[in-house]
């Protein structure tokens, strides 16, 4: 297996949560190669920011697309050839905020794609302003006097949204993402993974999340549970919320290739 | 003096078929060895206002149709208001006598909404009467339009055919005679298809395999018409939750190696900008369609404009080559969306395919064996190892590999990204490696000139003193003004890049200017492009298109001017 470096020179900060998302991502592709996956049927897309910076570190094909529009550029490529492990990382700012609208969009679909959630809950490399994702109170540049929106629960909001694989990880626990991320590529159907992820800069969460952060034992066992565990905030729970098997986008559309050359189309038009 | 065209026009209710009745015509026209040209003025609503379809009907080919009216058929008062002043001497009024309060005399009521309740009950499908009226003026028999009718209504073929029937029974007892004889046979060869459609026809002709959208009139038209051929075309149109998502979709296909196309009109290719931006940075090959209507903003939805000229030459923000073209014809929306297919991978490049709501949503009868397709260019291929996605050539062009094609192995990564690049396609953003990509795409606007040089890039029509410039779909309505008043037309077909070899030997000429627009905006692009001197310019905006004949004495006057 070719290495899963390219050589670029790693510009995140020292302790950045990307460390262990990233770790943890070439882990799980390692491991999903030993299983018989080709590097070459995998692609991946990100947004703009400090977590889109995985694209150049991490030595795999893809498309380092807009900022916002990293789902949506993953969903062409699902459709233009299903046989692809499409993965997207995107940011807090990226894939609920310019990028909401495909985020919701492709588990609505159910379209068989993992999204990766670097949530460090705010917008790291523009120097720290607040994100969907930023407590309340929160201060940045853009919220000197303090953040008075309510951030989103993106575990919940992806559930409503019709994700059928949907679970969260912290980046200090790296084998943990790295089995979920395996299960996630592996499970057919829209898969998210939130990623807790402390930004050093500008929101350090680390104390945080070492007391708080809690593995469950098991998935929950219906909604309404799933819902209770993943608001809850004096334990921070980890793993799997939900986990069901339901019609996939490509396969209800019938997605296969048109061998027909242009003499054949033009006669059928004709005809 | 011109072939004699049969003009028909059906108006009505939004919801009441008007234009499928108009189709249905244009069919029986066509299968009467006829040409027609069928154009269709709706408003954006539902259900109310008022709609009407124009069919034009001739011996000769059209290109436009004509509103002075030889047979109208009113389905209610609005429409005798609305059109009782464009009727030819002699013409035929037919009203609806159930919702006629401003006919006068010359009109003949008949009972349309009565007789259809009595055949219908509730409901009821009034557009039957227009085609049953049209079979008795053209003495088209009683079994050819029943036979008409089960092709083309699925719903309540029993009440249609008896409605139908009663109407035509009731003109055939005035003894009108048959105003314009149609011998009705079957075998015409042509078929009646919209501008959209055949632009759809052919991007899939040319390899289109996904097209991406959000509905947008006058655009919508290409999504509705290939979501139907999913399956016997294997084409899949999926409709995106906005134009963002389905110009980043697109160039997630093409990077999967799908040609792949999107389509709007001004407003949604406004909130495409970002993406068209990034398809010239990561050098995705794809095909857009803007299909204009007045602006701005949401401006008027279901009218005609060519206020997006600049728009379209100037899509996307930095520094990278475009290609925008026009068709002129509506064979030419046929064989320009396989060209700029073909264009858009050969070059690497986005492209454009500009047109207006006269041509996406204006029917006509095509021959389609004189449909043509260019040969598709050859491929480049890699072989280089490693693989490079952005490998510096003299072309500016860099060879394309697919991820989990047969053509790309293990070894192979595959990165196109819309940060300044390497060679590599990761990131940079080093000074010398910036001046040596955009350099490397720059040079694609040589490339992108030759290889439009192997198309059609200017039509010339007609001959007369006087010189004509337009683009788009105001050629059609010219070259029907030809007809009756002669001069020479000149339309450049491809806009950028901008073909000078074939019209440097209009350098500095004066011309007459048509154009869609309140601004003269492609006479100031011919000023810059050839310094034409515009002799008259010919606004109009409206949102209606030409009458041919009115803008041949247009042209005659600005000539004497």
């Amino acid at each position: 297996m070719r290495s899963m470096n390219t050589g670029k020179e790693n510009t995140w900060c020292m302790g950045c949560g990307n460390f262990g998302i990233i770790a943890a991502a070439k882990k799980a592709i390692t491991a999903l190669h030993d299983e018989g996956v080709s590097l070459a049927d995998i692609a991946i897309t990100c947004g703009i920011g400090c977590h889109g910076k995985i694209f150049d570190y991490l030595n795999l094909s893809g498309v380092y697309g807009l900022h916002g529009r990293a789902l949506a550029t993953a969903q062409g490529i699902k459709l233009a050839n299903p046989k692809l492990h499409v993965i997207s990382f995107g940011g807090d700012g990226d894939s609920l905020g310019e990028g909401l609208e495909h985020t919701l969009f492709a588990a609505k679909r159910n379209i068989d794609i993992t999204l990766i959630l670097h949530n460090n809950g705010t917008y790291g490399l523009t120097t720290g302003q607040a994100s969907p994702l930023s407590y309340t109170g929160y201060k940045g540049l853009s919220t000197p006097l303090g953040n008075v929106e309510n951030p989103f629960n993106p575990i919940t909001l992806l559930m409503e949204a019709g994700a059928s694989f949907v679970a969260r990880a912290y980046s200090a626990k790296i084998d943990h993402l790295s089995g979920l991320i395996q299960q996630a590529v592996r499970h057919k159907g829209f898969s998210f993974i939130e990623v807790l992820q402390p930004c050093v800069s500008y929101n350090n969460s680390y104390d945080l999340y070492n007391e708080r952060c809690v593995m469950m034992d098991a998935i929950p066992f219906d909604e309404i549970n799933a819902r209770q565990l993943a608001k809850a905030t004096e334990q921070i729970y980890l793993g799997i919320f939900k986990q069901e098997l339901k019609p996939e986008y490509c396969e209800a559309i019938k997605v296969q290739d048109n061998p027909l050359q242009r003499a054949e189309r033009l006669a059928m038009i004709i005809h | 003096m011109p072939a004699e065209t049969f003009n028909v026009l059906i108006g009505g209710k939004a919801g009441e078929g008007v234009k499928k009745a108009a189709q249905v015509l244009a069919h029986l026209a066509m299968a009467s060895g006829k040409h027609v040209f069928q154009t269709d003025d709706y408003q954006s609503l539902i259900k109310g206002g008022h709609n009407f379809s124009v069919v034009s009907i001739s011996d000769t080919k059209l290109y436009n149709s004509y509103s002075a009216i030889d047979l109208i058929i009113s389905f209610d008062d609005r429409s005798i208001r609305q059109h009782a002043g464009q009727l030819k001497p002699g013409a035929l009024h037919f009203v609806n006598g159930d919702d006629a309060a401003s006919a006068d005399s010359s009109m003949i009521k008949l009972p349309l909404g009565s007789l259809m309740k009595e055949v219908y009950g509730p409901g009821g499908n009034v557009s039957l009467s227009a085609i049953a009226i049209f079979c008795a003026v053209c003495g088209i028999e009683a079994r050819d339009l029943e036979q008409n009718i089960k092709r083309e209504f699925k719903h309540s073929i029993e009440q249609n055919i008896t409605y139908a029937e009663a109407v035509n029974k009731l003109v055939k007892k005035l003894e009108l005679g048959e105003a314009y004889p149609l011998s009705y046979s079957k075998m015409g060869a042509r078929k009646l298809y919209s501008g959209n459609q055949l632009i759809a026809l052919g991007a899939w002709a040319a390899g289109l395999d996904l097209y991406f959208s959000y509905p947008m009139t006058p655009a919508s038209s290409i999504l509705h018409y290939l979501a139907l051929k999913r399956e016997s075309h294997k084409v899949y149109a999926v409709h995106a939750e906005s134009e963002l998502a389905a110009a980043n979709m697109a160039v997630g296909a093409c990077f999967a190696g799908k040609r792949s196309a999107v389509g709007s009109s001004g407003g949604g290719f406004a909130l495409m900008q970002e993406a068209f931006s990034l398809a010239g940075m990561v050098e995705a090959p794809l095909l857009f369609v803007l299909s204009s209507r007045p602006g701005p903003a949401t401006g008027v939805s279901t009218y005609t404009a060519q206020e997006d000229l600049f728009f379209a030459l100037h899509q996307g923000h930095g520094e990278f080559p475009r290609i925008v073209a026009s068709p002129d014809s509506f064979e030419r929306a046929f064989s320009l969306a396989a060209e700029l297919m073909d264009l858009a991978w050969e070059c690497q490049s986005p492209a454009i395919l500009l047109t207006e709501k006269h041509l996406s949503e204006s029917s006509a009868d095509i021959f389609p064996e004189e449909l043509s397709l260019p040969s598709a260019p050859e491929a480049l291929v890699s072989e280089a190892k490693p693989y490079k996605r952005y490998a510096v050539t003299e072309s500016g062009v860099s060879p394309l590999k697919f991820p989990g094609s047969e053509h790309a192995d293990e070894d192979d990564v595959i990165k196109w990204n819309s940060h300044e690049h390497l060679e590599s396609g990761v990131r940079t953003d080093g000074a010398e490696a910036m001046v040596m990509m955009k350099d490397k795409r720059l040079r694609k606007a040589e490339t992108v000139m030759t290889a439009t040089k192997k198309y059609q890039r200017v039509a010339v029509y007609g001959a007369g003193e006087s010189l004509v410039f337009a683009y788009g779909s105001t050629a059609l309505e010219l070259r029907e003004a030809m007809q009756h008043h002669p001069f020479k037309l000149v339309v450049p077909i491809y806009l950028e890049p901008f073909p000078d070899e074939e019209l440097e030997a209009y350098r500095g000429c004066e011309a007459i200017i048509v154009e869609h627009s309140s601004q003269p905006n492609f006479a100031e692009f011919l000023r810059i492009k050839l310094d034409i001197n515009a002799k008259a310019n010919i606004l109009r905006y409206d949102g209606r298109h030409w009458d041919s004949k009115e803008l041949a004495e247009r042209v005659r006057e600005a000539e004497n001017a």
